[in-house]
């Protein structure tokens, strides 16, 4: 059935704001329409639109009493603290957790009703741009709200989890709001974890960064095998504020982290690094549009991807420097191993750039594993599937050190 | 027609080939349709075949959009008030260059390609194209002697028909994309060039494009077959005279090159730009693409652009043949109100095939300029290998400098690196020139010239020359 024929019950429908949101969405969706391969920025990463006809929005919430023992949890088997929701089944657990002073996390819903979300929601990106966060509004589920109070320090790291098992054809509309007033600071883990079922999975996250405010955002994908994961990560950074990013991505039908980032102030920055590793006929996709919009900002970009079987990959990537934008720096670099002869990488590094005094560069790059390194190996008595792993993992390892926390940076290198 | 021919320099500024020439056209009524095919076909007395084929690019243009996905900004053309075709009256076709029409000649001369005297001195052969109708070409009997066929395309219909229909569209077929398509239904003239096996050309070829007529549209189509180790270098340059409105000028260059011949292709591209307030000017949108269809085949695209007010231009080489190579060298600057997208394609579908690019964009003025360029490895390919490096330079903070490269590769024995960078002119370099009583505007003159050296080095002397002038000439008012 056509996804948008479906008759869905949304909530909130008693407030007009939201109403008008929802609305908006729809009629940006329409506009929009499905991406195709002449969609510029989809060019790579279209699909049939008949692969998305067995999906069924989902909007009752799913009450799943589970007071912090069922598989959802995954912070068990971790080897440093955190403070973990859990979304299970697509709703987020706010209830068994104990935070620190000076975080709030509540679902959407209630930020909603209480309307401090209205200051917030939708108001990073043009819906007419992202038709997937066009339809997110549109049927507007679950999600977060997280706000860090001025000058708060959280030293754990917050762990949403979204575990999918039993989903069959679920489409999951996941919208989280993450607020930094200015000076704070947060580490925000997600970990998108499926195993045996067909689902779609629709994030959106709003983030915004106050002054000298610090978000570190580390995810992890390794959705199940048919899956599909589009997320939206659109931020806003202020004045001497940092957005620092890594997005691990593994195998699944489709997994397309895209990142919008305004850097609205001066000083402000932000670094985006990933890693992806597919071994079949996953198909991965980074996709990161910056935009410098006051002096001196400086943004990053390290990706790098391994592919193996009839996997593709993709990285889009676009600086775009105001005219106002003096002084700005943006690097952006690409690197893929192709390890079969099926496999393909489609990369597009693009920048536009509209002030003069500033330093700009991009780079790609995309081959086999090099041959001289393997024979050196060989040459010291390490097997040639062994010499090849360790090459693997070395070249990965080139963009996961961009992480500063080492258990992180293992937990990240565990879906690689 | 005015009793006594004159050349009437109407340039107030420094475009020194914005003269017009009254020389008596015989210009076809504005507007398109199927008529005025008949009427271009007629004209040209061409065969059957051609003026089918033109038809039927006609009616594949008419379900065909004007691409719009490329960064550039321009008033929406109207072709039905355009003419087709526009040629300097002779009264019968000239058996050498003294029955050509005098003014025409001065106007050559004006130019800078006296052809007389070429023919004498610098052994460049020119086969020159004013408006639509090609004027002359220079230097024929030598070639002959060695096979070279160099002649205007309408003359090669005439005497080469089965060369011509053999490879005409093979390369850019009509329904390629619009601008390509539209120059197959009404193209006019433009060059044909026919290198045998095993033959070096022994001179360069040039051709000068000019438009001159107002309101005309200039629709040239070049082919270029290059048999079994053959070698030709082949030189394109183009000006048009001042005018306030736009001129519509869409050509397509088509290369062959087969087993082991090697065809080198160097543009100074010198349209009118437009005033400085962007009044004016050539639109630009030429398809231009080369196929190495045999082993160890090579081409090699060399780039000027200074001109035009609209660039829409992707030189493109289609790597067939295995070990070929493609080449592209590009160097453009774009001042004022101009603006250029302008790239190149490189398909690798051969074994060990290798392609460089070097792209060196300076941006000044309110000027826009984008680098746009596909690499492509396909599946079969194994060993591919490309390199391309795109620099630009931005003078000033008014302009903008793109750079939307395409990459994609689907072989995993190939290597694909590309490298890019956007700077402003180095202060300390600046610095170091004024210092030494270099003027601001000579020193960016020279520093900007050093910034394209890696391009202009793969120029033909006589071009290189008037390459590095016409950087200069480019870039005056667009500093401080």
């Amino acid at each position: 059935m056509d996804l948008l024929q479906q008759n869905v019950n949304l909530w909130g429908d008693d407030i007009p704001w939201l109403a008008g949101l929802r609305e908006k969405g729809r009629l940006a969706f329409q506009k929009t329409g499905w991406p195709t391969a002449k969609t510029e920025s989809w060019k790579y990463s279209f699909f049939k639109q008949s692969e998305l006809e067995d999906f069924v929005i989902r909007t009752e919430p799913c009450h799943n009493e589970c007071h912090g023992e069922c598989s959802c949890h995954l912070s068990h088997n971790l080897p440093f603290e955190v403070i973990e929701i859990p979304f299970c089944g697509g709703q987020p657990d706010t209830d068994h957790v104990g935070l620190p002073e000076g975080l709030t996390v509540k679902p959407l819903v209630e930020a909603v009703y209480d309307k401090e979300a209205q200051k917030y929601l939708n108001k990073s990106y043009d819906a007419e741009n992202f038709p997937f966060a066009a339809l997110n509004t549109a049927y507007l589920e679950q999600g977060l709200f997280i706000i860090v109070e001025r000058n708060t320090r959280v030293t754990k790291p917050l762990l949403l989890s979204y575990h999918t098992h039993n989903a069959q054809n679920n489409w999951m509309n996941i919208h989280n709001i993450i607020v930094l007033e200015s000076g704070a600071q947060l580490t925000l883990l997600e970990d998108f974890q499926g195993k045996d079922c067909h689902y779609f999975n629709n994030i959106v996250n709003e983030i915004f960064i106050g002054g000298s405010a610090r978000l570190n955002h580390y995810k992890r994908v390794a959705e199940a095998q048919t899956a599909f994961h589009i997320a939206l990560n659109s931020v806003i950074v202020r004045q001497k504020g940092c957005y620092n990013a890594f997005c691990a991505q593994s195998e699944c039908r489709l997994a397309r982290n895209e990142s919008l980032i305004l850097l609205q102030q001066e000083e402000a920055s932000a670094n985006l690094n990933g890693a992806y590793r597919l071994y079949k006929d996953g198909h991965s996709d980074i996709t990161a549009n910056i935009r410098h919009l006051a002096e001196k900002t400086l943004s990053d970009q390290f990706v790098k991807g391994v592919l193996d079987g009839r996997s593709k990959g993709v990285f889009q990537g676009q600086i775009h420097i105001a005219p106002q934008a003096q002084k700005t720096e943006g690097y952006q670099l690409h690197r893929a191993l192709l390890l079969s002869d099926d496999a393909e990488v489609d990369c597009k590094p693009e920048l536009e750039i509209f002030a003069d005094d500033v330093k700009c560069s991009h780079g790609a790059a995309s081959g086999d594993l090099d041959k001289e390194q393997l024979f050196y190996m060989q040459t010291r008595g390490i097997s040639r599937d062994d010499a090849k792993q360790i090459l693997i993992e070395a070249y990965l390892n080139e963009s996961l050190i961009t992480v500063c926390d080492e258990q992180i940076r293992q937990w990240l290198a565990q879906v690689l | 027609m005015s009793d006594k021919p004159e050349i009437t320099d109407s340039s107030g500024n420094n475009y020194k080939y914005g003269f017009v020439t009254q020389i008596e056209a015989d210009t076809a009524p504005k507007g398109l349709n199927e008529d005025i095919i008949r009427f271009i076909s007629a004209k040209k007395g061409e065969p059957d075949w051609l003026l089918d084929w033109r038809l039927k690019a006609y009616r594949h243009w008419l379900t065909m959009s004007e691409p719009h996905w490329a960064k550039l900004v321009y008033d929406a053309i109207d072709y039905q008030n355009l003419s087709y075709y526009a040629a300097p009256v002779q009264k019968a076709k000239p058996k050498s260059l003294d029955e050509v029409d005098k003014t025409l000649l001065d106007t050559y001369n004006r130019l800078g390609i006296p052809l007389k005297e070429q023919e004498v001195l610098s052994g460049v052969a020119v086969d020159a194209v004013f408006d639509s109708v090609s004027v002359a070409t220079t230097y024929r009997a030598k070639l002959a002697e060695k096979g070279v066929i160099f002649c205007s395309i309408s003359e090669a219909v005439k005497q080469h028909p089965a060369l011509v229909r053999k490879y005409l569209g093979s390369v850019v077929p009509y329904t390629d994309n619009f601008f390509a398509c539209l120059n197959s239904a009404v193209f006019t003239d433009g060059s044909f060039v026919f290198i045998p096996k095993g033959v070096t050309c022994p001179m360069e070829l040039s051709t000068y494009f000019r438009i001159n007529a107002k309101n005309t549209g200039q629709f040239e189509r070049t082919l270029i077959i290059a048999e079994d180790d053959s070698y030709v270098s082949y030189l394109e340059g183009c000006t048009a005279p001042q005018r306030d409105e736009y001129q519509l000028h869409a050509a397509i260059v088509e290369i062959v090159v087969l087993n082991r011949a090697e065809v080198k292709y160097s543009t100074v591209q010198n349209w009118y730009p437009g005033d400085k307030d962007g009044r004016g000017g050539v639109y630009n949108f030429v398809t231009k693409r080369a196929a190495c269809r045999g082993c160890n085949a090579k081409i090699s695209w060399t780039q000027v652009e200074t001109g035009s007010a609209v660039t829409w231009k992707y030189p493109s080489c289609i790597l067939e043949g295995d070990n070929s190579c493609g080449e592209f060298y590009s160097v453009a600057i774009t001042n004022n109100r101009q603006q250029a997208d302008t790239g190149t394609k490189m398909i690798h579908l051969g074994k060990n095939t290798t392609s460089k690019i070097i792209s060196k964009g300076i941006s000044a003025g309110h000027s826009n300029q984008t680098y746009r360029g596909l690499v492509k490895v396909a599946s079969q390919a194994d060993n591919a290998r490309n390199y391309s490096q795109c620099d630009s330079l931005l003078i000033g903070s008014t302009c903008g400098s793109h750079t939307v490269p395409y990459i994609e590769n689907r072989n995993k024995s190939a290597t694909l690196e590309h490298e890019a960078t956007t700077s402003k002119i180095s202060e300390e370099q600046l610095f170091y020139c004024l210092q030494r009583g270099i003027s601001e505007e000579e020193a960016i003159g020279l520093i900007v010239n050093g910034f394209c050296k890696d391009v202009m080095q793969h120029l033909p002397m006589e071009f290189a020359i008037e390459a590095a002038k016409l950087i200069n000439i480019s870039l005056e008012g667009g500093v401080g």
